[in-house]
């Protein structure tokens, strides 16, 4: 797994590209730990380059919700491939975080 | 030299190289003594020649001007008779070199009358003898001394020769012819000549000495030996004979080149010793003979070989001291090395306790010995944590282990469940992932018509999910109680996981109630891959979503139930997503449409044989590929009542 991360107006783009599983979501926890940390709380995850996600990933991107919207702030998930994005919808996480078709639509959103 | 030890390789390089310079100087010594030796053989030996030469053409000389002198006399004078024998006898008795002299008259020439006279004195002994060599015996004008000079009209030196009749000795005469004019006519009048004894000329060429054995010897122009320590040869043999005899061209261009008057320093084996000499030749300015002298090569350089004796001699000595002095240096340095070589093998078969040997030399085998020392020092320590960790971990194992056999103890195990029971079939397995997992299945009767039956999966792996799994287990059966429905059951459950849960973990979970009189399926769907309902009719369908949500995520959420009729032999078909996530080594998802097809293959069959197909084909998919998620199947076909 790889984390990009870019600093736009309204807010911090990552892009995660590869597979979030049990070994690599760890790092995600941490990397968003430290920009939350930061200061940053509004997040656009692009997640056009997500192959794979595991209940852990499922784990980490709700773990970081639920630190965000202590502080404000809110994570939004936009360019979700297919397979990533039924993971999400089955589980009814869509429900909980906001999925957006496109980058541009989630930092509009933000 | 590969398997050999330090020191013979140290001895070997050293010594032979040592060698080598020692052979380079020595062979560069030799060579250039020997060349300075032989330059001054060359040197000493033209200077002896020359000598030797001289002194030998000074006697020649003297002995030529006696007859030359006379010769001048005679040519004027008339002296004859006692005046004549008075001055030869004088002659002889005055000059020491001279064996004897004549006056040999042509026919006539002494008185008008004689047809020969020839008065010769000589020595023999301490006397001066007398003879006439004009007798009809003698015959001189046969003789060489006479007849060479006469025709040549000029003085010679006879060939060496015994005068048989006359000095009875082996002689060499020079011989000058005398003229006189008589009535106008000057004609030759005779032969004046002195002989001289060639034993006498041999003393004088044997005081040559060189060394030990070398010597001198005269050829005459002819290249008969004239004089030469071997005897025999003087008369009889020729330095070409000699030559013709050894087979020796060398020789032969030597005696040609000694009798054209030419001198030479050359190589040359010894007629008398056989011995390698050089030999030096010059010719005599008296008479046309030539001195060869010769000086043998080992007697001469008898200096530079002992010089080189000694050398060898020195050489092997220091050779053999410094072979002492490498094996002792070798031996200082092998020896604490074969003490470490021997420790280390020790260490080697593991035991560290042995004892590093205490080397105070302060060298380098000294820090090695210090460092082996310390080397064994830490690996003891490093082998005493890997044993502790090793015990530490194995204990987390074990105890790993047990969490896994206990977490798979909660779980059913006996198939058929419920075998008195006709209206339905039920199978189910979960194949853990090595570590303990999260995955959960569960059936139970709530009432004598309503069975219960839930599959889950807890987010994550190992002892947290393990546990979660089992609170949430524990949480269903306690909440699915007779008269309640699937979506109270998972708002209850959901409630009690979201209240407090610090570790944000979750479970999706689909829980489903079977009426077994009616067919009547009622289920709620906590986020979990939605399961197939296999139709009797071949059909294959997805279970509509609850639109539920993964429970322990979210407090308050409010679960739909919703409802499907199974006919007989319809079955629904629940799974975890281990199942359609399984990989193979590409990186590829087992996936949902690999799942469809092969419950489309395996329609039809016992329940057992249809799960039992999935998962052979999982494994034929993932091959060797390391399973990473729990896989869960639950399958219940409906008999009818």
């Amino acid at each position: 797994m790889e984390l990009n991360v870019k600093n736009e107006e309204k807010g911090t783009l990552v892009a995660v590209t590869g597979r979030m599983d049990a070994v690599s979501s760890p790092e995600f926890d941490k990397e968003l730990g430290k920009l939350i940390d930061e200061g940053n709380v509004n997040f656009v995850i692009d997640l056009s380059e997500l192959d794979y996600i595991s209940s852990s990933g499922l784990r980490s991107v709700l773990a970081t919700a639920k630190k965000l919207k202590g502080k404000n702030g809110q994570i939004l998930l936009a360019s979700l491939q297919a397979v990533v994005k039924e993971v999400f919808e089955i589980s009814g996480f869509s429900t909980i975080i906001p999925i957006y078709e496109s980058v541009e639509e989630a930092m509009a959103a933000l | 030299m590969k398997n050999r030890g330090l020191a013979f390789k140290l001895i070997l390089l050293v010594l032979s190289s040592v060698t080598l310079i020692f052979l380079l100087i020595f062979g560069y010594n030799y060579m250039y003594s020997r060349k300075i030796i032989i330059e001054n053989v060359e040197k000493n030996a033209m200077n002896l020649a020359r000598a030797t030469v001289n002194q030998i053409d000074i006697v020649l000389t003297s002995i030529e001007k006696v007859p030359e002198n006379l010769a001048y006399v005679l040519g004027r004078s008339l002296c004859a008779g006692e005046e004549l024998n008075d001055l030869l006898k004088y002659i002889v008795q005055n000059n020491k070199e001279i064996y004897g002299s004549t006056v040999a008259f042509e026919p006539r020439a002494y008185d008008g009358e004689k047809e020969r006279y020839a008065p010769y004195f000589y020595k023999s002994g301490d006397e001066i003898k007398y003879s006439d060599l004009g007798t009809a015996s003698y015959q001189y004008f046969f003789q060489d001394w006479y007849q060479i000079p006469k025709e040549l009209n000029r003085p010679v030196w006879t060939e060496p020769y015994f005068d048989e009749g006359g000095g009875n000795i082996i002689m060499s005469t020079y011989s000058v012819p005398f003229y006189r004019t008589v009535e106008g006519k000057k004609g030759i009048a005779g032969i004046i000549t002195s002989d001289i004894s060639l034993s006498w000329l041999q003393e004088i060429v044997a005081s040559i000495k060189i060394a030990k054995t070398g010597y001198g010897f005269l050829i005459s122009q002819n290249g008969t030996f004239v004089t030469h320590p071997k005897k025999e040869l003087v008369m009889n043999e020729t330095i070409f004979s000699q030559a013709e005899a050894r087979g020796d061209e060398e020789l032969r261009r030597i005696g040609r080149e000694m009798i054209h008057g030419e001198s030479g320093f050359v190589p040359f084996r010894s007629i008398l010793t056989g011995k390698l000499c050089w030999m030096v030749y010059a010719p005599l300015s008296s008479s046309k003979w030539s001195l060869g002298v010769l000086f043998p090569q080992d007697e001469l350089m008898a200096d530079v070989v002992r010089l080189n004796k000694i050398v060898i001699i020195l050489g092997v000595l220091g050779f053999v001291f410094l072979l002492l002095v490498i094996v002792f240096i070798a031996r200082s340095i092998t020896r604490p090395l074969s003490v470490l070589a021997g420790a280390a093998e020790d260490i080697a078969t593991g035991n560290l306790d042995v004892a590093i040997p205490e080397i105070k030399t302060g060298d380098e085998v000294g820090k090695l010995a210090q460092s082996f020392d310390y080397m064994k020092t830490s690996l003891k320590q490093y082998i005493a944590d890997l044993t502790e960790t090793t015990a530490a971990k194995e204990r987390i194992e074990s105890e790993l282990q047990i969490a896994h056999d206990i977490q798979m103890g909660i779980l059913p195990k006996i198939f058929p469940p419920f075998p008195d029971m006709p209206e339905f079939d039920l199978y189910a397995t979960i194949e853990p992932a090595r570590e303990v997992g999260g995955d959960l299945f569960d059936f139970f009767f709530l009432d004598d018509e309503h069975l219960c039956f839930n599959v889950g999966d807890v987010s994550g792996k190992g002892v947290p999910a393990s546990l979660f799994m089992a609170i949430t287990k524990t949480l269903i059966k306690t909440r699915a109680t007779k008269g309640m429905t699937p979506e109270i059951v998972l708002n209850q459950v959901n409630q009690d996981l979201s209240e407090d849960n610090p570790s944000l973990l979750f479970v999706t979970l689909f829980l489903g109630t079977l009426n077994i009189k009616d067919g009547t399926l009622e289920y709620c769907n906590g986020g979990h891959n939605p399961p197939y309902i296999i139709r009797a009719s071949g059909e294959i369908e997805a279970v509509e979503m609850t639109g539920g949500i993964a429970l322990g995520v979210m407090e308050d959420f409010s679960f739909q139930s919703k409802r499907v009729v199974l006919n007989k032999g319809d079955a629904i078909f629940i799974y975890s997503d281990g199942v359609t996530e399984a990989m193979n080594s590409k990186l590829e998802l087992f996936s949902e449409k690999r799942l469809e097809g092969e419950l489309d293959r395996l329609k039809g069959l016992p329940v057992g044989d249809i799960i039992a197909g999935v998962m052979e084909k999982i494994h034929e998919f993932s091959q060797d590929e390391p399973q990473t998620d729990d896989i869960t199947m639950l399958i219940i076909q409906y008999n009818g009542s």
